[in-house]
C-alpha cells in the first residue's frame, strides 16, 4: 500500500554556516493511513521542528516530505495554504480557540474556510460534537467552559474537515489527568473507528501509551521506534518508560 | 548600577517599543512649541493691526492645546505602560523593591520626556518658519517669515511639558503600587464576555441622537425650545444627548446590527466572514468609549474647522456683496476729486451717480419679529437709469421699476428679521407714497457709503427731489486694486466722504478670519493627528492580542490574502464607523450654523470634510499595513 506520509532523509539547520545549529538530521520514516503515531523525545530533540515541517509551516534544509506522493515543500505559498486546509488538522497545546466565537462557531470555522454550504455544516458539526461529547456546549463561549472541554472543542475543530492527517502538539500538556484521558480516548476511538491518521508529539509517556506506534527522537536523529501490537496499554506504558530512561528523556509523569 | 543608568539602558535596548511613545510626545511638543513661537513672534504682531485680538485668540488656543496635549500624552503613556506591566512584574518577582521599581519608572519617564523635549523644540524651531509663512499668507500679507529662535517660547514650552512629564512620571512611579503582582502579569490577557445587546438601549441611543439633531436644527432665534430652555442649557442638552447617544450607538446599535448579520448562516459561514464579524462584535462593544471619543473629536474638528474655513472661503463673496464697486465715496469738493483722479490709473469704470438721501415714514415695515422697529428710516434713493448703468458695468441684471413703485436693495436681508418688503408702502414727509414691488439682496452701491438703497423710476426720482437731500457719488471699478492705493485715496478724502474700499474691507476681514482659520486648522491638525494616533495605538494593541489567532488560521490553511482581507475590513469598521458618525454630527452642526448665518456653506464644508477624511484615511492605510506586518511576521517566526 502507498504510504500516506513519507519523510525522506530530512535535515534542518538554523543559523549561518559558522554558527549553524542542526536541529534534525537524516530523519526518515513513513506513516501509513490509519496509524496513530507518537513522537517522543527530550526537550530540544527536534520534535517541534519535525512537526512544523510536517505542518508545512517550516521547510527542511535538505530532504523531502511526500504526502500522497506529492512533495509538500515544492508547492507555492497559496497552494500550501490550500493543502493545509484540505489535508491537515491541528490540535494545539493551548487550544487556540477564538474567544469571540461560540464553541459551535469555533468548530465550524475550518468548514467555513473551505466554503462548505451552511446546511451541510450543521450536520457535520453536530456529528463531530457528539463524538467528543460536547453537544451540550455548542452555544457557549470558550471562557464559559473548562480546559478539558476547550481541548475537546479544539480537537473537534481539527477533525471536522476529516483531514488526511491530524497533527497534535502536546495536546494534553495543559490538561488534568481526567481531561487528558477523555481526550486521548476520543482520539484513540477515532483512530480505531474512523481509520483517522493521527500524529501526536508529546513528552508525556501516559499520553504516548495511547498510540499504536512511537518514534523516539534524540539530538535531532531518530533513536528508536516501538509498536504497541497486542500489548495492553499498561505494558506499553512501561515499555515507553524503559526506553525514555535509556535515551535520557524526562520521566516527569511517572509519579 | 544606579537606577538612572538602568533606566537609560532600558530605553536604549527597547528602542522600537519606545519609539511610538517618544514620537507622540515629540509631536505634541513640536506642535505646542511652534504655536507658542508664533504667539511670541514680533513679525506677526507688527503686521496685525488687530494684534490685541489675535493675541488673546492665540492665548485661548494655547490653553486648549495644553489641555489636549496633556490628555494625549496621558493616553499614550497609559498605552505604553500597559505594554510594560509584565516587565515590571518580573522585576518585582525577582526581588527588586517596589520603591526602586517606582523610581526607575519615574526616571525613565522623565528621561524620555527630556529627550523628547529637546528633540521637539529643535524640530519645532525648524517647523515654525513653515507655519509662520502659512499664517502670513493666510492673512494676506506679503512679507517673508523670519527664521528666529524664540527664547521665551522655548521657556514656555519647557515649563508646560516638564509639568506634564512630572505628572506622567509620577503615574509611572505609582504603577507598581496600584496593582497586585498577579494583575500585572495578566495585564494583557483578558477573557471578558461580549456584553449582550439590548434593543431598548439601541433604540434609546438612536432616539437621543435624533433629539439632539432636532434641537440643533431649530432656528436659534425663532424656536420656542431655545427660548424656553435658554441658550446655554439647550446647547448643553444637545452636547450631552449627542455624546450619550453616540456612546449607546456604538455600545448597542452596532452590536445589534452585527448580531443580526450573524444570524444569516449562509453568508456568515463562508470563508473568514464568521471570524471578521465576530471579532468586530467583540471589539466594537468593548471599545464603545474609545469609538465615542473618536467620533466626538472628529465631529468637533470638522465642525470648528468647517465653520472657520467657510467664513474664510466666503470672505471674498461677502466683501463683493457689500462693495460691488472697488471704491466709492460721496463727492464733497472738486479739489479732492481731482487729486483722486491723479492717483487712479487703469480703471474699468469711473462714474458719477446722482442720488438722494430721503427720510421715509416706514411704520408699515415694522413687525413683531423685526429687530429694527423705528418709524423713520433713511434710504439712499437712485433712479432706474443710474441703477441700470451700474448694473451693466457690474454684470448684473437690469431692472425695470414701475411708476410709483420701488425696489429696495438690502444686502443684509434676513427673512426672519427683515421687514416683509413686498407690497408695503412707505411715504416721504411730503406724503409721496412709494410701493415696494420687490427687494434684492444685491446692491450696486457700496453699502459702507450708501447704506440701504432704493431704486425708483426716473419720473418718481424727479418728484422726490424736493423731499430729500441731493448727493453725488463717485463709483470706481478696477480689476485689481491694492490696499496701498486704497490708503492713498483715503488720504485725499475728508471723513464725511464715507469712502468705502473693497480691497481695504477684504484685507480687514481676511486678517481676522485668516488668523482664525490658521488657529482653527492648527488645532484641527492636532486633534486629527491625536485621533488618528489613538486609533492607531488601539489597532496595534489588538494586533498584538490577535497574533495567536491568526497563527492558528495560518496553520488551518487560510491564505495570507484572505487574512489581509479580514484584517482590512475589521480595521476599516473600527476606523470609519466613528468617522461617519462624527461627520454626520458635524454636518448637522454646520447645517445649523449655515442657516444661522443664512449662507450656503456646502462647498467649503465639503472641501474641509474631504481633506479631513483623506488624512484620516492615511492613518487607516498605515494601521492596516502595521497590523499585517505584525501578523505575518508572527506567522513566520512562530512557524
Amino acid at each position: 500500500m502507498e504510504p500516506l506520509l513519507k519523510v525522506e532523509n530530512i535535515k534542518k539547520t538554523y543559523g549561518k554556516s559558522s554558527a549553524a545549529y542542526t536541529a534534525l538530521e537524516k530523519v526518515s520514516f513513513v506513516i501509513q493511513e490509519g496509524e496513530f503515531v507518537g513522537i517522543m523525545g527530550p526537550s530540544g530533540a527536534g520534535k517541534s521542528t519535525l512537526l512544523n515541517m510536517l505542518a508545512t509551516i517550516d521547510s527542511p534544509t535538505e530532504g523531502k516530505i511526500y504526502m500522497n506522493d506529492t512533495s509538500i515543500h515544492d508547492m507555492k505559498e497559496a497552494a500550501l495554504a490550500d493543502f493545509r486546509r484540505d489535508n491537515l488538522g491541528f490540535i494545539f497545546q493551548d487550544y487556540n480557540l477564538l474567544d469571540s466565537l461560540t464553541v459551535k462557531e469555533n468548530i465550524l470555522l475550518p468548514l467555513a474556510i473551505a466554503k462548505i454550504p451552511a446546511k451541510e455544516i450543521n450536520i457535520i458539526v453536530t456529528r463531530i460534537a457528539k463524538v467528543f461529547g460536547i453537544e451540550d456546549l455548542l452555544a457557549k463561549y470558550p471562557y464559559q467552559i473548562s480546559g478539558g472541554q476547550k481541548q475537546r472543542t479544539a480537537a473537534a475543530r481539527a477533525l471536522v474537515t476529516e483531514p488526511a492527517l491530524i497533527l497534535a502538539d502536546e495536546p494534553t500538556g495543559a490538561l488534568d489527568s481526567k481531561s487528558a484521558t477523555d481526550l486521548l480516548e476520543s482520539l484513540s476511538n477515532l483512530n480505531e473507528n474512523n481509520n483517522s491518521t493521527i500524529m501526536m508529539v508529546t513528552h508525556d509517556a501516559y499520553a504516548a501509551s495511547f498510540c499504536r506506534r512511537i518514534i523516539f527522537i534524540k539530538d535531532g536523529t531518530l533513536s528508536t521506534e516501538i509498536y504497541r501490537c497486542d500489548q495492553t496499554r499498561k505494558a506499553f506504558f512501561q515499555e515507553i518508560l524503559d526506553i525514555l530512561a535509556t535515551i535520557g528523556g524526562e520521566v516527569d509523569d511517572v509519579i | 548600577m544606579t537606577l538612572f543608568s538602568l533606566a537609560r539602558k532600558n530605553i536604549a535596548r527597547n528602542f522600537s517599543q519606545y519609539f511610538l511613545y517618544i514620537a507622540s510626545m515629540v509631536f505634541s511638543i513640536v506642535i505646542y512649541f511652534t504655536f507658542v513661537t508664533l504667539k511670541y513672534s514680533d513679525t506677526i504682531e507688527e503686521k496685525t493691526a488687530s494684534s490685541q485680538k489675535l493675541d488673546s485668540l492665540m492665548s485661548g488656543a494655547a490653553v486648549i492645546l495644553i489641555f489636549f496635549v496633556a490628555i494625549f500624552i496621558a493616553y499614550s503613556n497609559s498605552f505604553f505602560m500597559k505594554k510594560r506591566k509584565k516587565e515590571v512584574a518580573l522585576y518585582a518577582l525577582l526581588g527588586v523593591r517596589n520603591r526602586q521599581i517606582g523610581l526607575m519608572l519615574f526616571f525613565e519617564n522623565l528621561l524620555l520626556g527630556l529627550v523628547s523635549l529637546v528633540v521637539g523644540i529643535v524640530l519645532g524651531f525648524l517647523c515654525s518658519k513653515g507655519f509662520m509663512t502659512i499664517l502670513i499668507h493666510l492673512m494676506g500679507y506679503d512679507v517673508m517669515a523670519p527664521f528666529t529662535f524664540s527664547g521665551s517660547a522655548a521657556l514656555n514650552t519647557a515649563i508646560v511639558f516638564l509639568l506634564i512629564f512630572l505628572v506622567t512620571s509620577f503615574q509611572g512611579y505609582r504603577l507598581i503600587y496600584q496593582f497586585k503582582l498577579i494583575d500585572l502579569f495578566h495585564a494583557s490577557k483578558k477573557g471578558e464576555a461580549a456584553p449582550k445587546s439590548s434593543i431598548i438601549v439601541a433604540i434609546l441611543g438612536v432616539f437621543l441622537i435624533v433629539i439632539s439633531y432636532w434641537l440643533a436644527m431649530q432656528d436659534l432665534f425663532t424656536s420656542k425650545v431655545w427660548e424656553k430652555v435658554g441658550f446655554l442649557m439647550t446647547a448643553l442638552i444637545i452636547l450631552t444627548t449627542v455624546i450619550v447617544g453616540t456612546f449607546l450607538l456604538f455600545h448597542s446599535v452596532t452590536g445589534f446590527v452585527l448580531a443580526v448579520i450573524k444570524k444569516s448562516e449562509k453568508w456568515l459561514w463562508k470563508g473568514l466572514h464568521l471570524m471578521t464579524i465576530s471579532q468586530l462584535l467583540y471589539r466594537v462593544r468593548g471599545n464603545a468609549r474609545t469609538l465615542t471619543v473618536i467620533a466626538v473629536l472628529s465631529a468637533t474638528t470638522v465642525t470648528a474647522g468647517g465653520a472657520v474655513y467657510s467664513l474664510y472661503y466666503n470672505t471674498n463673496d461677502l466683501v463683493k456683496t457689500a462693495n460691488p464697486n472697488t471704491f466709492m465715496y460721496q463727492q464733497t469738493d472738486a479739489k479732492s476729486d481731482k487729486q483722486v483722479s491723479t492717483i487712479l490709473s487703469g480703471t474699468k469704470y469711473d462714474e458719477n451717480i446722482e442720488a438722494l438721501s430721503v427720510t421715509f415714514n416706514t411704520k408699515e415695515l415694522n413687525s413683531a419679529s423685526a429687530f429694527d422697529s423705528s418709524d423713520k428710516r433713511i434710504y439712499t434713493v437712485i433712479n432706474e437709469k443710474a441703477y441700470n448703468k451700474l448694473a451693466a458695468v457690474q454684470h448684473k441684471e437690469k431692472l425695470h421699476v414701475n411708476n410709483d413703485n420701488a425696489v429696495i436693495l438690502d444686502i443684509g436681508y434676513d427673512k426672519r428679521f427683515s421687514p416683509k418688503y413686498k407690497g408695503k408702502i412707505i411715504t416721504t414727509e411730503n406724503n409721496n407714497a412709494i410701493t415696494f414691488q420687490s427687494f434684492k439682496t444685491q446692491t450696486v452701491l457700496n453699502a459702507g457709503t450708501a447704506g440701504i438703497a432704493v431704486v425708483v423710476s426716473n419720473d418718481q426720482f424727479k418728484a422726490l427731489r424736493k423731499d430729500g437731500e441731493a448727493l453725488k457719488y463717485r463709483v470706481i471699478g478696477m480689476d485689481q486694486a491694492s490696499t496701498g492705493l486704497s490708503k492713498k485715496i483715503a488720504k485725499q478724502l475728508p471723513e464725511e466722504a464715507l469712502f468705502s474700499s473693497a480691497p481695504q474691507d477684504f484685507q480687514t476681514s481676511i486678517e481676522g478670519v485668516g488668523s482664525l482659520l490658521f488657529i482653527g486648522s492648527f488645532l484641527g491638525l492636532v486633534f486629527l493627528a491625536a485621533t488618528g494616533s489613538i486609533i492607531y495605538f488601539k489597532v496595534l494593541t489588538e494586533a498584538e492580542e490577535d497574533k495567536p489567532q491568526y497563527n492558528m488560521l495560518h496553520k488551518m490553511g487560510v491564505s495570507t490574502k484572505e487574512m489581509r482581507k479580514s484584517i482590512a475590513s475589521q480595521v476599516f469598521v473600527i476606523f470609519f464607523v466613528p468617522l461617519v458618525v462624527g461627520l454626520l454630527h458635524s454636518a448637522v452642526a454646520l447645517k445649523a450654523f449655515s442657516s444661522l448665518l443664512m449662507m450656503n456653506l456646502a462647498k467649503p464644508v465639503l472641501i474641509w470634510m474631504i481633506a479631513y477624511t483623506v488624512i484620516y484615511g492615511l492613518y487607516y492605510v498605515l494601521a492596516v499595513a502595521s497590523y499585517n506586518r505584525i501578523i505575518t511576521q508572527n506567522n513566520k517566526t512562530e512557524g
